[in-house]
C-alpha cells in the first residue's frame, strides 16, 4: 500500500495535477508518524502508511503556510474525508481545489482509537483515487455509534458538572484542540476577540469552562469525530466526550450526520421558513 | 551532607513535612498522566515514570494568577495587592532538568524588574529532586550541559542506589536545614561507594555548534521547512519549564477588576499581532525561529545561559511531532557544512 501511495503521489506531482501531497511520514519514534508535505517527485519515498497515521491532514487546508504550497493532494482516511464534505458544504474549499487520495483503513492507533471502534467509513465516501482494497461500509446502529457515552450519560446532573469541572481544571489554554481541528477555521477565533471579551483568556475555572464549552458548541452538528482534539490535548481532557454528546443530540434532533452526504442540508446553518423542526422555531 | 533514605520511610517523610508546616507537591499518577500535584499521603507518589507531564514551572509561575485588584470610584482608584501566594512547600521528586530550570529563570525574573511573585515563591519552596533512573528517546539533558543526576537548582538530590534505598545529598543550606528538621527519617549513608542507578541519556548534538550558526542564519530555509507542519498552538511553550512569556489582562467591569497574568506563547499568531493589523512574525516559520533563537541565542547573550534544559516535553506533546532535538541536530549538520 505504501508503494501504491508513493506511485500515485509521484504521478500527480510529475504530471502537474497537484503542487504538493499532504501525507504521512516517519515520526520521531516508531510509534509516531508526522505530517509531510511532498513537493518534489523524488521525495515521495518519505511517504509512509501504518496504524500510527492518526492525523486528519485536512487541518492543513486552513493554514496559510501549507496553503501557499499550491494545489494539494491529500491522503485521507474515511473519517478524514468526511471533513472535506463539511468544508465543501461550508464553502471553505472548492472541490476542484483539492485532489483526494482516499485510503481504505481498518483503524489507527495502538491501542485502537475510540473513533475506529464504530467506524462506518472504512472506505472514504469521497475521493479522486482510492488506494487499498475497497471495503464495504457497513452501517453501524445508532446506539453502537454512541456507546462511548453510555457511562457518562448515567451520571446525574451534579455528577456531570463535577466531572467536567475536574477535567476543565486541567486546561492550560494552549488551544491545541482548536488549532488542530480542521473545522475550527476562523481566522480570528472568538477567544481572541476582546471588544467585548466574550471568553476570559485566563485558565481559571470560569475561563476554562467558557472556552471548552464554546469550542464544543461551535462544532455541534459539524464535528466529524476525527478525535484530533482529544489526541493532542496535553492535559488529557476527554474532549471527544463533549463532541460526541453534541453529535448525538444533533443527530437525534435533526436526523443529520455531518460529512456523509454532500446533498444533505447543514443542520446548524441552513435557514428555511418552512423548517420542519418545530422545536427550533 | 549525605544521608540514606529508605522507600519505607517515605510515609514518615511526608507526615514529617506536614507536621513541619510544609505543603508537599509530588508526582502523582492520574489516569494517563503523571503530574506534580499537592499530595497528602506517600502512597500517592509515583516513582516509575520518566518525567512528569507538567513541569515545575507552574509552582512559581502559575498558568493564571491575579497580580492586583482595583476599584474605581469617582475620585479615586483603590488597589489591592494579593497576599499569601508564597506557601511554604516542598517539591518532592521533581527531575534534575526541572530543578535546573529554576536558576535559569531566576536570571530573567530578577533582571530589570524583580518579579516578587517568582522571588517570594522561590524562597518559600524547597526542591527535593530524584535523579532519573530511566529516560526516553525525547530526553536530551546531556546535550545542553546537564545530566540525569545534575544538582543545579535542587536543594536536596536523591539518587536510587538499590531497589529501596536512595542516597540523599544536600546541595544548599536550605536543603540541609530541611534534612535536619526531619532527621529521624534518614539514616547514615553507606560507608562504601554506592552503585548510583542513573539513566544514560544519549548526547544528541554539540551545543557549542548551535549559537555560532544561529548568529549567522536568521534568514534560512530551515525555519519554514521544519515548521510547516506546526499547527500554531501553545502546547510546546506551556509544558516547557523555561518558557516564561506571559500576557496581562484586566478582567473587569466599569468600576472594579482584577489584573491577571496568564501564560502566553510565541507560537501563537496573535502573540505579536499589532493593533494596526501588522504582524512582524507573520508566518509560523518566523515564530518557530523565535522559539529556537530565544532559547539558544538571545537568552545566552543576555544571561549567559541556555533557555532549555533538555526535558523533551515539547517534543512529547507536539500535535504534529515537531522534535526540538531533531531541529538542533539539523542545525549542527548545517553548521558543519
Amino acid at each position: 500500500m505504501i508503494e501504491e501511495l508513493r506511485k500515485k503521489a509521484e504521478e500527480l506531482l510529475k504530471n502537474g495535477t497537484v503542487k504538493v501531497v499532504f501525507g504521512y511520514g516517519e515520526g520521531s519514534t516508531p510509534e509516531r508518524t508526522r505530517p509531510v508535505f511532498i513537493t518534489k517527485p523524488e521525495d515521495v519515498n518519505k511517504l509512509t502508511w501504518n496504524k500510527y497515521c492518526v492525523y486528519n491532514l485536512t487541518t492543513y487546508l486552513k493554514r496559510q503556510e501549507t496553503r501557499k504550497l499550491g494545489k494539494p493532494a491529500l491522503i485521507l482516511k474515511g473519517c478524514d474525508a468526511r471533513t472535506i464534505i463539511v468544508l465543501l458544504k461550508e464553502c471553505q474549499i472548492k472541490r476542484e481545489d483539492v485532489y483526494i487520495i482516499g485510503v481504505t483503513c481498518d483503524g489507527v492507533g495502538d491501542p485502537l482509537a475510540t473513533k475506529c471502534e464504530a467506524c462506518d467509513v472504512h472506505t472514504p465516501l469521497i475521493y479522486d483515487d482510492l488506494v487499498g482494497e475497497k471495503r464495504e461500509n457497513k452501517e453501524v446502529p445508532f446506539e453502537e455509534r454512541y456507546a462511548e457515552l453510555d457511562e457518562y450519560e448515567k451520571l446525574g446532573e451534579k455528577e456531570k458538572w463535577e466531572f467536567w469541572q475536574k477535567q476543565f481544571e486541567k486546561c492550560i489554554k494552549c488551544y491545541a484542540c482548536s488549532n488542530i481541528c480542521p473545522l475550527c477555521f476562523c481566522d480570528r477565533c472568538i477567544v481572541e476577540k476582546n471588544q467585548p471579551q466574550w471568553i476570559d483568556p485566563s485558565a481559571h475555572p470560569r475561563g476554562n469552562l467558557s472556552w471548552n464549552v464554546t469550542r464544543a458548541y461551535h462544532l455541534a452538528g459539524r464535528c466529524i469525530n476525527c478525535e484530533e482534539c482529544q489526541r493532542v490535548c496535553p492535559v488529557d481532557i476527554p474532549l471527544n466526550l463533549l463532541n460526541k454528546k453534541l453529535a448525538k443530540e444533533a443527530e437525534k434532533s435533526f436526523n443529520y450526520r455531518p460529512g456523509y452526504n454532500i446533498d444533505d442540508e447543514l443542520a446548524m446553518s441552513t435557514y428555511k421558513e418552512d423548517d420542519d423542526q418545530d422545536f427550533f422555531k | 551532607m549525605e544521608k540514606l533514605l529508605n522507600k519505607n520511610n517515605f510515609d514518615s517523610l511526608i507526615t514529617g513535612l506536614k507536621k513541619q508546616g510544609y505543603k508537599t507537591i509530588a508526582p502523582r499518577k492520574d489516569n494517563r498522566l503523571v503530574t506534580l500535584e499537592e499530595i497528602q499521603d506517600a502512597n500517592e507518589i509515583s516513582l516509575d515514570h520518566v518525567i512528569t507531564n507538567n513541569s515545575i514551572k507552574e509552582y512559581f509561575l502559575p498558568k493564571t494568577e491575579k497580580i492586583l485588584s482595583y476599584t474605581i470610584d469617582k475620585n479615586k482608584v483603590e488597589i489591592e495587592e494579593p497576599e499569601g501566594f508564597a506557601v511554604k512547600s516542598v517539591i518532592f521528586g521533581s527531575r534534575p532538568c526541572d530543578a535546573f530550570s529554576l536558576p535559569v529563570m531566576d536570571k530573567v525574573f530578577n533582571w530589570d524588574c524583580v518579579d516578587k511573585f517568582w522571588v517570594e515563591r522561590r524562597e518559600a519552596v524547597t526542591i527535593v529532586t530524584i535523579s532519573c533512573d530511566k529516560c526516553d528517546s525525547y530526553c536530551f539533558c546531556t546535550s545542553v550541559g546537564l545530566a540525569p543526576d545534575a544538582k543545579q537548582g535542587s536543594d536536596v538530590l536523591l539518587t536510587k542506589i538499590s531497589n529501596d534505598d536512595y542516597l540523599v545529598e544536600t546541595v544548599t543550606e536550605k536543603g540541609e536545614n530541611l534534612i535536619k528538621e526531619l532527621e529521624s527519617v534518614f539514616s547514615d549513608p553507606p560507608s562504601d561507594t554506592p552503585d548510583r542507578q542513573v539513566a544514560t541519556v544519549e548526547k544528541k548534538f554539540d551545543i557549542s555548534k548551535i549559537k555560532p550558526w544561529l548568529d549567522e542564519n536568521f534568514e534560512h530555509d530551515v525555519w519554514d521547512d521544519f515548521s510547516n507542519k506546526c499547527i500554531g498552538c501553545g502546547a510546546c511553550t506551556f509544558v516547557c519549564p523555561t518558557c516564561h512569556c506571559f500576557d496581562i489582562v484586566d478582567e473587569c467591569t466599569m468600576t472594579k477588576g482584577d489584573r491577571v497574568k496568564n501564560w502566553d506563547g510565541c507560537q501563537f499568531k496573535m502573540f505579536t499581532m499589532h493593533t494596526s493589523g501588522h504582524n512582524p512574525r507573520s508566518t509560523q516559520g518566523m515564530r518557530w525561529r523565535q522559539r529556537i533563537m530565544h532559547k539558544f541565542k538571545y537568552y545566552v547573550e543576555k544571561f549567559d545561559s541556555t533557555l532549555c534544559v533538555g526535558c523533551g516535553r515539547c517534543s512529547r506533546v507536539c500535535p504534529a511531532d515537531m522534535n526540538i532535538s531533531e531541529m538542533l541536530e539539523i542545525i549542527e549538520t548545517e553548521a558543519g557544512k
